[in-house]
């Protein structure tokens, strides 16, 4: 054969791509926008990592149910769990679980996953979620294992959905071949290319209908959506709302980011509430829905999404109303407040879909009314350096624009960051704030909730501590072949288990 | 030829050297890895525990000592985003773009200066404006559009070629297509230019005189002479390609290390943005080098 039918040869021979994929097999491909460049168990907590990991390889003790209503604590390795007393917390765990290295699961595995995760070897993300708190594991028996924490955590049965469960014999150092006891096992993975996933025969669990999966890696929104069209993926769990417009293909969910605008109530004219009204009355949001932002954005009334206990449901976004706007700023100035000293609005490039028309209309919004605002755009790590405390010297009176992410059900993630005085991004200080952080923190149960619902409409309505904007929505195009909708957790989850074939 | 390639050495040595400082010690001024790899709701203990791991908390000078001894053995120290060595990721992701530039230039190079050279034969003539215009468009046309209406047109509508990623021969075609145009065109015009001039030489009337035919006049005798200020631009061309094709790499998700520089800028991941530049870098010097020594090649009144 000569060199150049070799060529062609070769050439016919590896012709087969992408739509082979399809038809009778049961494997899915997934395709991210960002790469997964760990599959570290402990880092699960973080989307890229945890959408490949999370519940597929890596179990937990109990899952957030987010289907049936939400808000509710599911079993998972845990198979029951009561409170021994004000601090302990009491699990029983499943038996005949094995991990993917065919060892067994019990309660040494779930001691030493907390340790690992909270060792100050590694950095693990999970550990976040624990910090600011003493927990002690204690092996009461080889199925039943203890947690004690100092200050009491009504909510532990939530904080272990959290921690993913490595076998006792793992190494404190991240790991590139992740060991679980979740229905897959790592089979294969191409850094920057691909990583596939096999169903186990031996999990605990239901078999699962997928028997396999690929993850693939595309940055361009655009490059996603088509690769579902073409059939070479089955899943883009995100594409832009300018992609998703077969309705066939395409599905909206709530992604569980909220946007809104940190004000800066250490600096006037932000430390007037008149100021700080003025600013949300300033604001037409419903004018950016369906246009700049896609249709099913949600007005906010709280930084937490709807599905978060504890859900005020009585606070309404504040009325589109220039002229009140105005009035108030005559008010204040009249009484001496410099409003008209330049306010920094900050905004963060790439933060999502249009982020720089939403900044620039905000802007134009703000100064209609009569606001001196400046609007900069600052890349991630700028950025984090202004969203942080310790806030810079010498900076403007600041208006930050920032998305802030809980799909976890409760507030406690998010309000002591956002507006306890000691909070890193808190903007504001104020003794009853704190104090309700608190009460709602220790509290349990119904009562956890009424604090929760209560600080949220003191800060709304009393405080008018910041603008919120709008709960989010992302959109996933879904390959016809397969049963499978997107939820509030696909922001940070993908369960195989949980797709099915039509 | 050794005294060129030993200053050459000497020099870029120098220059890599002045590089490294300067991305060492700007990197560390724009952001903190810490605060970009830990969540925004990290605490202080975890903030403060991350650097003492990854060795940030030292003072900067110290944290560049220890960089440059690494260094001296070849150690480029582990990536922070990836927990792997950061040569590794560089290198893996290295030989991708080499192949991407490489396939890429050596198609570019064959056909720009077969169809300049014919270009330049008749100016004026149909198939020379028919070029121009080409090429016109071609280095013309922003890649990004390129790539996605190629994608949309061959991937979408035709179902000819996979969208994007690797894995066969096919999935390189559209990246190679898209990378060729902008360097075909700009390539193509510095060959139909040198050429013109050249065919008008006193060489050429000569060898007219003497009744050699168009074929070698173009190919044998004005070809090698044109060369010069082509291959300067096809070095320009192969470098900025060496750096990454950011672009096409984006879109088509390849894994080369232009889309890995810019990651690793934007994550702060310090030890893989010095390991990626000084790796292109050291490929750019070669390839500088490669070009000087085939200019001694082609004018043997060219001598170092």
């Amino acid at each position: 054969m000569k060199p150049n039918h070799l060529l062609i040869g070769a050439l016919l021979a590896s012709a087969s791509f992408g739509p082979a994929i399809a038809q009778e097999n049961k494997n899915v491909t997934v395709v991210l926008a960002e790469e997964t460049d760990l599959v570290e168990p402990c880092m699960a907590t973080r989307s890229n990592i945890g959408r490949v990991v999370l519940q597929n390889i890596s179990e937990t003790l109990t899952e957030l149910d987010v289907r049936d209503g939400g808000g509710g604590i599911k079993p998972r390795l845990a198979e029951s769990w009561e409170q021994v007393d004000d601090n302990t917390w009491r699990f029983h765990l499943r038996r005949g679980v094995t991990f993917s290295d065919g060892s067994s699961f019990d309660a040494e595995d779930v001691k030493h996953s907390f340790a690992r995760a909270m060792s100050d070897q590694i950095s693990c993300e999970i550990a976040r979620y624990y910090s600011g708190m003493d927990i002690t594991p204690a092996i009461v028996d080889e199925h039943t294992i203890d947690f004690t924490a100092e200050p009491a955590q009504p909510i532990m049965p939530l904080l272990m959905s959290l921690l993913t469960i490595v076998p006792s014999e793992t190494p404190v150092e991240f790991t590139r071949e992740p060991i679980g006891t979740g229905p897959y096992t790592l089979a294969e993975w191409n850094p920057g290319q691909n990583i596939r996933l096999e169903r186990r025969d031996d999990y605990w669990g239901d078999t699962p209908e997928v028997s396999g999966a690929t993850y693939l890696f595309r940055q361009d929104p655009a490059v996603r959506a088509a690769m579902v069209e073409t059939d070479e993926a089955d899943i883009a769990p995100s594409v832009s709302a300018i992609e998703a417009d077969d309705p066939e293909l395409d599905h909206s969910y709530p992604n569980s980011e909220t946007l809104y605008l940190r004000l800066d109530h250490a600096m006037a004219p932000l430390d007037d509430r008149r100021v700080r009204l003025a600013i949300n009355h300033a604001i037409d949001r419903e004018a950016f829905v369906g246009s700049l932002l896609p249709e099913g954005t949600e007005l906010a009334t709280a930084i937490v999404p709807p599905t978060t206990q504890g859900w005020n449901a009585e606070l309404t976004p504040p009325a589109y109303d220039p002229e009140k706007a105005r009035a108030l700023l005559e008010e204040a100035a009249a009484e001496g407040v410099p409003v008209d000293r330049e306010i920094t609005l900050v905004g963060r490039t790439g933060n999502y879909p249009n982020v720089t028309e939403v900044m620039e209309t905000l802007h134009f919004m703000l100064s209609d009314v009569g606001f001196n605002v400046d609007l900069q755009m600052y890349e991630v790590a700028e950025f984090e350096n202004l969203y942080s405390k310790p806030y810079p010297e010498n900076r403007n009176p600041q208006l930050v624009a920032a998305m802030h992410d809980n799909a976890r059900g409760d507030a406690v993630f998010s309000m002591y960051f956002k507006y306890h005085s000691e909070g890193r991004q808190s903007g504001i200080a104020d003794a009853r704030v704190d104090e309700l952080i608190a009460q709602a923190t220790a509290a349990t149960g119904e009562e956890r909730a009424k604090l929760w619902s209560e600080l949220f409409g003191y800060l709304h309505d009393d405080v008018v501590a910041d603008a919120l904007l709008f709960h989010m929505v992302g959109f996933a195009r879904v390959n016809e072949r397969l049963d499978w909708e997107p939820t509030i957790a696909t922001n940070s989850q993908l369960q195989l288990a949980d797709i099915a074939f039509e | 030829m050794k005294r060129m390639i030993g200053q050459r050495a000497a020099a870029s040595f120098l220059a890599l050297l002045g590089l490294v400082v300067l991305v060492f010690f700007l990197s560390r001024l724009t952001g903190d890895p810490a605060a970009l790899y830990l969540p925004i709701d990290a605490s202080q203990e975890m903030l403060e525990n991350f650097r003492e791991i990854h060795g940030l908390n030292d003072p900067l000078l110290v944290q560049f000592g220890n960089y440059v001894t690494d260094l001296l053995r070849l150690d480029f120290g582990e990536s922070i985003r990836k927990a792997r060595p950061a040569i590794d990721v560089v290198l893996e992701a290295f030989v991708w773009t080499l192949q991407l530039a490489l396939i890429t230039m050596a198609l570019v190079t064959v056909t720009a200066v077969v169809l300049g050279s014919l270009a330049a034969f008749r100016v004026g003539g149909l198939f020379d404006r028919l070029t121009s215009l080409i090429s016109l468009v071609g280095a013309s046309a922003p890649d990004f559009w390129i790539a996605i209406v190629a994608i949309v047109l061959f991937s979408v509508q035709l179902g000819w070629l996979p969208t994007s990623g690797t894995g066969s021969v096919w999935h390189w075609v559209l990246p190679v297509a898209v990378l060729f145009v902008r360097p075909f065109g700009l390539i193509l015009q510095v060959v139909r230019g040198s050429m013109i001039s050249a065919l008008t030489s006193a060489y050429v009337k000569t060898a007219r005189a003497k009744g050699v035919r168009n074929r070698p006049i173009i190919f044998v005798h004005t070809l090698r002479n044109a060369m010069l200020p082509v291959i300067t631009v096809i070095g320009d061309q192969a470098a900025a390609m060496l750096n990454g094709a950011v672009i096409v790499e984006t879109i088509f998700g390849f894994p080369g290390v232009g889309k890995l520089m810019i990651d690793s800028i934007l994550q702060r991941d310090f030890n893989v943005i010095l390991a990626s530049i000084v790796v292109t870098a050291l490929a750019i010097f070669i390839m500088n080098l490669l070009i000087d020594m085939a200019y001694a090649v082609l004018d043997p009144r060219i001598r170092y």
